[in-house]
């Protein structure tokens, strides 16, 4: 598999050493091992769960359970979005490498590299700060698993059921048992943020003086984040967001920046509460949700978000509207250069028929989102099950 | 909704889910029901047509008295005697006749620049439509022998700031001046000497004598290339270079003329609002003198509904000439065509005699004749290929028209003739200072339109209609097709598991939901494969020394090659062993695909061009909604099955030849680079034919395997 995943990049580097754009290509590659790395480890925890969950048939089943890290890998590296946007110049890897770098560490538990990582990405595209809450949880609680009440209730029927005298097996038991991450582990955390703060340090003092003479920190601020967050530039993009400051009264804007940017905060909580027990996942989310509500997307960000969801192919393989989804995201990026074309250059068409195709794809990415959070709640159940009808055999 | 039906309706579901499970549930009757609505509407087109009237209020044509008077005409004369004269000559070179127009033109204190072009041989690119026109023109490779040579005169406008202009081109042949082009320059010189009287101009005015040597689109559109891409000095030395003696030719000439001021270098005068193309043919009308009007240009792109609107209205109204768009002939005269418009024009009665403001019968002559405009409307946009230089035009978005004057008689007789000049004159000066009221670029009106008749046409908002309900049966039946290969498979999968399994085998993992990704590699490789193909005669046109005959071979044979090779590379195979079970679901899943790939094809094409989308359509819709494997159905022998196989078979090959005739005149016209400035449109247009024509060969290739 390695090398069936290394001959491909081998291919993918070939189509792109064409046009000789090494940083963006190099960044990609590293992306996708990144990726790679991080769905074996969510994928060795899934396994593990698994039989601790003893659904031992399922996780010894050859070819059932999917190599998940070589999948998101393949995805990331194949998907026409990110080739477009390394033959393009974009600086998307580049943003999306410090994103993957900072979920790495997180998965592998290294504070200094989560932190760094976190500081970056933040730094260089602002939104990637709302990942704070999921790299936390990762620090706290470990990486994906199902919910911790499956847990308890396996441990209250094993306890209600007399195992038979294997002792071995009842050892292998306690073993996991106490790996089973239970509780909210502070010390990562606090590394975590002591990284934080010095690396954030770092990167200020960094910036403040190589911006010395241009107007120092604030200047950069205002100049970066303050555009990001003020929507100034209103040139057409596959979001929503220009048109509608394009058309929006000038007394309203500010009160729609806040409307628009606090959506993003709005739906974090929530989520956070809901999927606490899937950090990894919640990221996956949070990087959907702010891909299409940010100033200023492109399609590297759903390059990222696309390459993530592979991560969780095994979870997600009941998902809804998945053929649906294919076929909406294969017309709208066909019809979108279109509809720019009929606007910009043929003159026969108008703003209007842009927009139409940046809606549609609004729309597909919501609705992307919401069905994999409901299969993802909807696996959560199913491994509930047999160990409710466990509990009810023995009641 | 499309997988709402995996739901289990117990809850009771939305109206929404609900109204979407019972459309995939009679998907059939649905999809007959959409085919036979879309086609009637179509059908129907030339009823549902409107009057056309002049969107844009400052336009306000007419209003002024012409100005053109028999003095003009004089002028008119003069130069067609002369040019007439010029060409009895037999020592005339294409050289003398420029020189003649040139000395006229800066008479009249016109700036005159010569341009200077070679025919460029069509060159197919395959990203051209979504780049700038011709920008990768930096590679020339002309032979220095042949040029052309266009002459440009410019009037500034008293009022003007010199930032718009109007063009008026005549194409005439510099080596032999025809009666025709001759009149036609006759009538643009009278106009241009009139203008260069006027005081209401606001806007500049370029007249563009084109020399239609190799072809009146190749010059036009030279010249519009030299327009808009400034050549640099470097460049220029460049060609120079390259072309001594051309150079050294055009020297002597303009030593010729050295008391003239004619201007060196390249003239430019700002954006062009409008383009005349203006052309005379004679004594071919049986009637009256009349004008055709030809506007369609590359890809389907039509100028703005204004345009055609203002010139109608003036030869209507001011001038009484007849105006005529072109029209299929061949359906005029067709029979069914004649009884439907019997049956709809009763019908109009009845309705008008229910109640009587229900006005939407038409004659039945009217109605044929509006269906068969509407047909060749179709047809030309279909094909993308410009009916005129004005094709040129629009690829720099520029309305632009060829208005074709024809005489009643042959121009034999001088009162005749003048009167027709007059007419003639003041019709374009109509046309021009109407124009040139204008404050902005053309926008009110509709780009997207047919026309039915010269002042009749059908918006995008009323055809659109006709394509949608075609088109609409496609997702719905893809839909149906998904759910049902999900129903076939739970029922399979429970056969064989083992009932303790099945606890398990409730959260396994098989990707229920990535099923059809197999189908959709399928799907993609076929699709790669018609690209391929589609693509081929790129590489082809470079093979030097060429015959039609022998590139159209080695097409064929590298294209049929193509295709194991692809299958080879992507590892999928066409070969099936297994239970006819999984066969069929697997079929089920790879016509849903397939037919929501069609699906996104063709609305895709109905934005770029939305005749081929709709001709595609009427073909592709039933193809798609017949397919069945051949194998499958032979095995059942019944009668029923025979007939849906027969079917088939004979849709099949209806859609096969269309593509076969396509890619056959494609190919000879292309690689002989007759005249066809716009190959890639024709591949274009192919493309998205090939590629599910391609579709359905490889459909019958798995199934009869």
């Amino acid at each position: 598999m390695v090398l069936h995943c290394y001959f491909h990049s081998l291919g993918h580097s070939r189509s792109k050493e064409l046009k000789g754009n090494p940083i963006t290509f190099y960044a990609d590659i590293v992306n996708a091992m990144l990726i790679r790395a991080t769905g074996q480890n969510l994928q060795m925890e899934y396994t593990r769960s698994l039989k601790l969950l003893d659904h031992v048939k399922l996780s010894e089943k050859p070819g059932k359970i999917i190599p998940s890290g070589d999948i998101a890998a393949l995805v990331y590296l194949w998907n026409p979005f990110t080739i477009v946007a390394c033959v393009g110049l974009s600086t998307s890897p580049i943003e999306n490498l410090a994103i993957i770098l900072s979920l790495y560490g997180a998965c592998k538990r290294q504070a200094p590299l989560a932190a760094f990582g976190w500081v970056i990405a933040t730094h260089l595209s602002l939104y990637p700060a709302i990942l704070i809450i999921p790299m936390i949880l990762l620090l706290g609680y470990g990486t994906d698993t199902p919910p911790r009440k499956l847990f308890l209730q396996r441990r209250n029927v094993e306890v209600g059921d007399n195992p038979p005298n294997d002792r071995c097996c009842e050892r292998e038991e306690v073993v996991h048992r106490s790996e089973v991450p239970h509780v909210f582990s502070w010390r990562p955390v606090i590394h975590f943020f002591c990284w934080t703060s010095l690396w954030s340090v770092y990167v200020l003092v960094l910036c403040g003086i190589s911006v010395k003479q241009y107007g120092g920190l604030w200047e950069l601020f205002k100049r970066t984040y303050g555009f990001m967050l003020t929507v100034q530039d209103l040139s057409p993009n596959i979001g929503v967001l220009w048109y509608f400051f394009a058309e929006v009264f000038d007394f309203f804007r500010n009160f729609f920046l806040i409307v628009f940017h606090g959506n993003i905060l709005f739906m974090m909580l929530p989520l956070a509460i809901r999927l606490k027990h899937r950090p990894c996942f919640l990221a996956f989310v949070y990087i959907a949700i702010s891909s299409m509500l940010k100033s200023y997307p492109s399609v590297g960000d759903s390059a990222l978000y696309l390459g993530l969801l592979g991560l969780f192919v095994n979870e997600l393989a009941d998902m809804q509207f998945s053929f649906f989804l294919f076929c909406g995201y294969v017309g709208v990026s066909l019809l979108s250069p279109v509809m720019h074309n009929l606007w910009i250059w043929r003159g026969t068409g108008n703003a209007n028929f842009y927009f139409a195709t940046a809606m549609a794809y609004a729309c597909l990415q919501i609705i992307l989102v919401v069905e994999s959070v409901s299969a993802m709640l909807n696996h959560d159940r199913k491994l509930r099950k047999p160990l409710t009808e466990l509990q009810d055999g023995k009641n | 909704m499309a997988e709402s039906e995996a739901e289990v309706p117990k809850a009771k579901p939305r109206p929404i889910v609900r109204l979407g499970i019972f459309l995939i549930s009679h998907s059939c009757l649905f999809s007959v029901i959409c085919c036979t609505a879309g086609v009637l509407t179509l059908l129907l087109l030339p009823v549902l047509a409107k009057n056309t009237y002049i969107s844009e209020n400052a336009l306000m044509p007419g209003s002024a008295n012409p100005m053109f008077s028999s003095q003009e005409v004089s002028e008119a004369n003069r130069l067609v005697k002369s040019l007439t004269s010029l060409d009895s000559k037999p020592v005339g070179s294409g050289i003398e006749s420029q020189r003649l127009i040139a000395e006229y033109m800066s008479d009249l204190g016109a700036e005159i620049s010569y341009h200077k072009f070679y025919p460029r041989s069509n060159q197919f690119h395959p990203l051209h439509f979504f780049s700038y026109p011709d920008s990768g023109s930096t590679r020339e490779n002309v032979s220095c022998i042949s040029h052309g040579l266009n002459t440009v005169g410019i009037i500034r406008a008293p009022r003007g700031d010199g930032k718009e202009a109007i063009v008026l081109v005549t194409p005439y042949n510099s080596l032999k001046v025809g009666p025709g082009e001759a009149l036609s320059l006759g009538i643009a010189y009278s106009v241009f000497s009139l203008l260069t009287q006027v005081t209401w101009l606001a806007k500049d005015i370029i007249w563009l004598v084109a020399d239609s040597r190799y072809g009146e689109y190749a010059a036009v559109n030279a010249w519009l290339r030299d327009y808009h891409m400034p050549v640099f000095s470097g460049l220029s030395a460049l060609k120079a270079e390259i072309c001594p003696v051309s150079n050294v030719h055009n020297e002597l000439k303009e030593n010729s003329v050295t008391e003239r001021k004619i201007n060196d270098g390249f003239r430019r005068a700002g954006t062009m609002a409008t383009a005349l193309v203006i052309k005379v043919t004679d004594g071919s009308e049986h009637f009256e003198d009349s004008l055709s009007i030809y506007a369609e240009a590359s890809n389907g792109q039509m100028p703005n509904l204004d345009l055609i609107n203002i010139v109608n209205y003036l030869a209507v109204h001011r001038q009484g000439l007849r105006v005529k768009v072109e029209k299929m002939r061949s359906l005029i005269n067709c029979k069914w065509l004649k009884i439907l418009g019997e049956i709809l024009q009763s019908l109009g009665h009845v309705a008008k005699s229910l109640n009587p403001q229900w006005k939407f019968g038409i004659p039945a002559k009217d109605y044929v004749e509006g269906a068969a405009t509407l047909a060749s409307s179709l047809y030309y946009q279909a094909l993308g290929v410009p009916t005129g230089p004005h094709g040129a035009f629009r690829d720099y978005e520029i309305d632009a028209i060829t208005m074709e004057i024809s005489s009643r008689v042959a121009l034999n007789n001088k009162a005749r003739k003048n009167d027709f000049l007059l007419r003639g004159g003041r019709l374009i000066e109509g046309v021009i200072r109407t124009v040139n009221n204008l404050l902005e670029k053309f926008h009110q009106s509709f780009f997207l339109y047919l026309l039915t008749s010269p002042s009749k046409f059908v918006s995008v908002g009323v055809y659109m209609i006709a394509f949608a309900l075609l088109v609409a049966s496609l997702p719905v039946v893809a839909a149906s097709l998904y759910a049902d290969a999900h129903k076939v498979d739970p029922s399979f999968g429970i056969d064989k598991s083992t009932p303790q399994a099945s606890a398990t085998d409730e959260l396994s993992i098989t990707p229920r939901s990535c099923k059809w990704l197999n189908a959709a590699k399928k799907v993609f490789l076929v699709h790669l494969w018609g690209a391929v193909v589609s693509f081929l005669p790129y590489f082809i046109c470079q093979i030097p020394s060429c015959t039609p005959t022998t590139s159209f071979v080695v097409w064929v044979l590298l294209s049929s090659f193509s295709l194991p090779i692809l299958s080879l590379i992507l590892g999928s195979s066409f070969s099936y062993g297994r239970p006819s079970q999984p066969q069929k679901r697997d079929w089920t899943l790879l016509k849903s695909v397939t037919i929501s790939a069609a699906f996104i094809g063709l609305c895709l094409m109905s934005v770029i061009n939305f005749a081929t989308a709709e001709i595609g359509a009427l073909l592709m819709v039933p193809m798609c909604l017949m397919a069945q494997p051949l194998k499958l159905d032979i095995r059942s022998r019944k009668l029923r099955k025979f007939l849906r196989v027969a079917c088939n078979l004979a849709l099949g090959f209806l859609g096969f030849p269309p593509a076969g005739f396509f890619v056959l005149k494609g190919a000879f016209e292309g690689f002989g680079g007759i005249t066809v400035g716009d190959f890639w449109s024709w591949l274009e247009s192919i493309w998205s034919w090939s590629s599910a024509t391609y579709l359905y060969i490889g459909w019958f290739e798995r199934t009869r395997s």
